[in-house]
């Protein structure tokens, strides 16, 4: 598939290039340029060979359809296939063309120009057009409706301005080199501005798979789009599929069972025991995928009050004694079963942020852990390690970690929690330690710019760690273009981290998915979506 | 049973609402004890099921000395080990020793059952016995509050206290506390229910009228003169509520409500031992069998009681 | 009865007003409001935007006017929309109970199928060895946590034998057939639970009528045994069998969850579970509210039902 490989090159100024707009926008763009009416159907034809329908469960269901109200971790969620954006991301996890096919900023950084895909549609048959992209982000900029983490991600917007049918400009507040992968089909989803009314019930996307039906706990159906514009490289239509089933089946039995027995061909989050040997096992009846850099497992400190703080004299001394306490082998064998991978900084090889240069300031010595409690003065201080409930190696590495700490002299109780407790929790500062996790972010402005960056909402409710330095750094990368300096930046940032630890980084985490061997051309995606530009359930069949 | 008899009809007006001595009460509950342990025998069932208490009560209350280690002591040497010498049912994904949870989980298991269900007896009994004996507007209003807390349905009524005792910040003693008291609140309107219908019956017969006669208060003859003679229904519920309100807490681990790591909680072992299933099996089979093993106890316990005390129910 | 119909009836209000206000009060114990659910992250400090909310939500007025707000609307059937979803809870509840109350109604009819005959025969064959046999696996059915069953009989129904579906649901108004092949199991593991109670206590009914003097009686007309039997003693039998079965049928709306999360069956009690823990406040107290209503009406149904099969009741 020739186009997949034109990426977008974040280097360049005008964006995707020239030979990018042809490869990607292919037939519809050139009989757009003759004036004939745009018709997908006929410009591009299925591959008569493939199709099918597949019906996958995961362990999570939607929480709602409205695209911009969003939910957590939405991305993996089954009806992701059914939303775009200005911008797709390809299986590298870099932002490439999507609705928009070319883009244009400033000199100062501070207006971008997206020319948008002619031809284009939403489900229901209306163009994606200018005024309608301006429309969806007014409406996620609505702090009522829009997401906070959706809405985070253009908060600096000033105005947009319809200069045609197929050209936005978006005016910024201030410079900003990170707008591109900021619009990227999630958290940025464009839907039908008439289909607003009934966006709670009936969501009308862009995207390659059409929603047709969805009911709580048991069942998401979407089919094919026909207006699709993604063609594959022998400029047959894609997706091949017909149709997609999601079917949330929470327990990891469960949903192992329904692929053995043939219920499913596919599911996602092997549990961990399973996955050891599975393929070993079953390799010839079932394919098994590891997802690329799906998440960053951390321990976060409240550096906002308590013992573990900048205000305590010895909060350094008991967060370095914190790290030096944890036993990252243990972690590695007793809760991933050996199937994840020591993180020193958040990106890890698969990305192109990854940064081998980075290295774990303070290694397993309980002996020293032990001894910088004691000078600290600290033996026996109380404190209190939260978890999140909702994903089991979040709060298996809180217990874990609770027995590490306590066995270095820390009096520690260890609260596993949902989320709206977890909130208020931070909100109120209750918390000295937190096993946590982070993923979904392809830029790393999304993850410094939101996590460490002190200004950030994110960075004040959960750590509230405030280092001036990288506050500088951070806002320089959002301005630096050239992607060697940026990396170089973010590292200066993330060796602050390291040293400082008002986070500790712990594992990459991995994601597993097991499928079917019928399922063919299917390669998992960044954080799990179904939807990535050539590969995922866009790219597959069913033989 | 005998003493019921020698109590109800037999005895004068005058025996009836004389107060035993302290010496008559401890013959009565000799009395009581050789009766009970001779009817015992006498139901199959009932044996069977004590003999299995009491030997989970002995195991129970040697665990200080017979577990080996300290059941929260994660070895990270020894990760989901079969069962040797060294670790009698082999050690869980942290490492743990499992023979010495289940000690240590039964013993906190067990009592956290008995104290809730004395606690759902502690509400329910004056609550029942009060409202069947006052009548009228009392029962009314009583018995109107009872259905409404029956009509909550199924384990939702624990859902909503065990919730709000976690975001309360509730940990270790208070978390434990707080389960006692959701599992025996909830028990409570049944215990009412149950003792009220006992007392409807019993506050008809004359010794009741007899007491009155002679100007006795009646929360005298509500508490000491009604209430022994209603207890035999509740016995047997109670006990069988014992084994249901450890199912409970195991269902609740399983929500991811119950007992927060690393306590140990035959329960919240069982539901962590889901995802070794198929991988390392044994680590769910001790806690899992620790837990059918109880609940079978105290259900033939109870079973067997039911027999013995309902006397329609006579074999013999 | 139509008198002591429309008094039950009556009744019912102050049971669900008790109900409502527990459910209400329960939600303000709640830490956090309608607006932490509402609101993410990045807003947490906004003063604005939380007091435009809390004036769109009636959360400005003091609590007993919400409470009485929420209850008028309540009535007209008006419960608001999910602060998750955002669909209005009537749909979600529409959507999710039906699919419980199916699952309860098949089960304890698998229950009911179960239980009679065993009950019967250990009863007629009082102390044989299928008494014994049918005792012990009502009690062992009463004795495993409810999930382990679950999950074992995903594993050797659908994973290894391959008979039946390990999950999902059918509309049985889309394809009946389908739609009972995915209930089976589910259906089982509600029945063959609840089978337990109901095959012990159809046994000790049986005991009971069989001792009643008009078995004697119909045996010296000289009526054949097993007409005897299964003609007059089990049909009384079956009376306090229907009526607990009943009950047990309102006791499983809203205690299937764990169930329900088990074989992915879109019912009220994950809904409810999951807007617990989601605080998701209006669909918590609409959907207790909903459920407690069809709870107290199945209790109703069930009265009246063995008033009618037992006539000698209504005459005390």
């Amino acid at each position: 598939m020739s186009k997949d490989e034109t990426t977008h090159n974040p280097e360049s100024k005008t964006g995707p290039t020239r030979r990018q707009f042809l490869g990607t926008a292919g037939a519809v763009a050139g009989a757009a340029a003759v004036g004939v009416s745009p018709n997908k159907a006929e410009a591009a034809k299925r591959d008569p060979k493939r199709g099918g329908t597949v019906r996958f469960a995961t362990r999570a269901d939607s929480r709602g359809l409205d695209q911009h109200r969003n939910y957590y971790y939405y991305v993996s969620h089954p009806l992701a296939a059914t939303s775009m954006g200005l911008m797709d991301l390809n299986l590298k996890m870099e932002p490439v063309p999507g609705i928009a096919v070319g883009s244009e900023v400033s000199k100062d950084n501070k207006t971008y120009t997206f020319s948008l895909r002619k031809g284009a549609t939403y489900h229901d048959g209306a163009d994606v057009d200018a005024a309608s992209v301006k429309w969806n982000f007014e409406r996620i900029l609505d702090p009522k409706i829009g997401h906070p983490f959706v809405r985070a991600a253009i908060k600096d917007f000033d105005k947009m301005e319809v200069v045609d049918k197929w050209t936005i400009r978006c005016h910024l507040k201030n410079p900003s080199a990170v707008l591109i992968p900021n619009v990227t089909y999630y958290p940025m989803q464009l839907m039908s501005p008439a289909s607003v009314a009934n966006a709670d019930n009936h969501p009308i996307g862009c995207g390659p798979f059409k929603f047709k039906s969805w009911k709580k706990f048991d069942s998401t159906v979407m089919e094919r789009f026909e207006n699709w514009y993604e063609t594959d490289a022998q400029g047959n239509a894609l997706p091949y599929l017909d149709a997609i089933v999601g079917r949330p089946k929470k327990e990891d039995r469960v949903r192992l069972t329904a692929l053995r027995t043939g219920e499913v061909d596919l599911i996602d989050n092997m549990s961990y025991a399973d996955a050891t040997g599975f393929e070993k096992k079953y390799g010839d009846k079932y394919n098994t995928w590891d997802v690329p850099q799906v998440g960053t497992g951390y321990i976060g400190f409240n550096m906002k009050n308590g013992p573990m703080s900048p205000k305590n004299p010895h909060g350094k001394l008991l967060r370095q004694a914190a790290a030096h306490a944890i036993n990252h082998e243990a972690v590695h064998q007793a809760i991933f079963n050996g199937l994840s991978s020591s993180a020193p900084a958040f990106y890890s090889k698969v990305s192109p942020w990854h940064m081998p240069e980075v290295k774990r300031p303070y290694e397993f010595d309980p002996d020293k852990a032990r001894f910088l409690i004691k000078k600290a003065g600290a033996v026996g201080e109380a404190i209190i390690l939260t978890s999140r409930d909702a994903y089991a190696y979040m709060h298996q590495t809180g217990e874990i970690v609770h027995a590490m700490l306590s066995e270095v002299g820390l009096k520690v109780q260890h609260e596993i929690h949902p989320y709206s407790v977890l909130k208020q929790k931070w909100q109120k500062g209750e918390f000295h330690l937190d096993s946590t996790a982070n993923s979904y972010r392809p830029d790393p402005d999304a993850w410094y710019g939101r996590n460490v960056y002190s200004k950030s909402a994110t960075t004040k409710l959960r750590t509230g760690y405030v280092n001036e330095k990288a506050d500088k750094l951070i806002l320089e990368a959002q301005q630096t273009l050239d992607k060697a300096k940026r990396l170089e930046l973010y590292q200066a940032v993330e060796l602050m981290v390291n040293e400082e630890v008002p986070m500790l980084y712990t594992h990459y985490i991995p994601l597993l998915e097991a499928g079917v061997k019928s399922l063919k051309g299917y390669s998992p995606a960044f954080a799990g979506p179904y939807s990535t530009q050539g590969a995922g359930l866009r790219a597959s069949w069913m033989s | 049973m005998a003493s019921t008899d020698l109590q109800n009809g037999r005895r004068s007006i005058e025996e009836a609402i004389k107060p035993p001595t302290l010496a008559e009460r401890m013959a009565r509950y000799r009395l009581i004890m050789q009766d009970a342990l001779g009817e015992l025998y006498k139901s199959k069932t009932a044996l069977i099921g004590a003999l299995m208490l009491v030997s989970l009560l002995i195991v129970l209350l040697l665990t200080p000395i017979i577990a080996k280690y300290d059941p929260v002591k994660q070895d990270y040497t020894a990760f989901r080990q079969d069962a040797s010498a060294e670790h009698y049912f082999g050690t869980d994904r942290y490492g743990r020793d499992i023979y010495s949870r289940v000690l240590w989980g039964g013993r906190r298991l067990v009592s956290i059952a008995i104290f809730a269900v004395i606690f759902g007896l502690a509400i329910g009994i004056p609550y029942g016995v009060l409202s069947g004996y006052y009548g009228g507007w009392v029962d009314s209003i009583g018995m109107r509050a009872v259905d409404g807390l029956l009509a909550f349905p199924g384990i939702l009524l624990y859902l909503l206290i065990v919730t709000l005792a976690r975001e309360w910040h509730l940990e270790g003693f208070w978390n434990d506390l707080i389960l006692i008291f959701a599992l025996g609140f909830a028990f409570f309107p049944e215990a009412a229910r149950l003792v009220r219908s006992s007392v409807l019956i019993e506050k008809q017969k004359e010794y009741v009228e007899a007491s009155h006669t002679i100007g006795e208060s009646n929360l005298y003859i509500a508490m000491r003169q009604i209430l022994p003679n209603c207890l035999s229904p509740l016995i047997v519920n109670a006990t069988v509520r014992l084994g249901f309100v450890i199912l409970i807490i195991a269902a609740l681990s399983f929500l991811g409500l119950g007992t927060p790591p690393p306590t140990p909680d035959w329960g919240a072992d069982l539901s962590a031992a889901r995802e070794h299933m198929e991988s390392n099996p044994m680590i769910a089979v001790y806690p899992g069998l620790a837990i059918c093993y109880t609940v079978l106890a105290f259900n033939l316990f109870g079973d067997g009681l039911r027999d013995i005390i309902d006397p329609r129910m006579a074999e013999r | 009865m139509l008198i002591y119909a429309i008094n039950r009836i009556l009744q019912m209000i102050p049971v669900l007003f008790v109900l409502t206000v527990v459910v209400f009060t329960f939600v303000q114990l709640l830490p956090g409001d309608v607006i932490d659910t509402l609101i993410g992250d990045e807003q947490a400090e906004d003063p604005e935007l939380r007091k435009a909310l809390e004036e769109e939500y009636g959360l400005d007025k003091p609590i007993y006017m919400q409470y009485g707000i929420w209850l008028g609307k309540a009535l007209q059937g008006d419960f608001g929309k999910s602060l998750i979803t955002r669909r209005p809870i009537s749909v979600e509840l529409f959507e999710s109970i039906p699919a419980t109350v199916y699952l309860g109604l098949v089960g304890i009819g698998l229950s009911i199928i179960i239980a009679v005959p065993l009950g019967s025969i250990a009863a007629v064959k009082r102390n044989s060895a299928t008494d014994y046999a049918a005792q012990v696996t009502s009690l062992i059915g009463i004795s495993i946590p409810e999930f382990w069953f679950a999950i074992m009989a995903v594993l050797v129904f659908s994973l290894h034998l391959g008979w039946l579906p390990s999950s999902g649901y059918v509309s049985p108004f889309e394809d009946l057939g389908q739609s009972l092949y995915y209930l089976i199991l589910p259906a089982l593991a509600v029945g063959f639970r609840q089978a337990a109670y109901t095959t012990r206590l159809t046994r000790s009914s049986m005991l009971d009528e069989m001792n009643k003097e008009y078995v004697d009686t119909a045996r010296s007309l000289g009526f054949s045994e097993p007409k005897v039997i299964y003609k007059y003693t089990l049909r009384n039998a079956l009376i306090p069998t229907i009526t607990i079965s009943g009950l047990q049928l309102a006791n499983l709306l809203g205690g299937t969850v764990v169930l329900e999360t088990i074989f992915a069956w879109p019912g009220i009690g994950q809904a409810i579970y999951l807007a617990i823990i989601d605080h998701d406040y209006p669909l918590i107290q609409a959907g207790i509210l909903v459920l407690g209503i069809i709870v107290v009406c199945v209790n109703l149904l069930v009265d009246l039902l063995y008033r009618v099969l037992n006539p000698r009741v209504a005459l005390n």
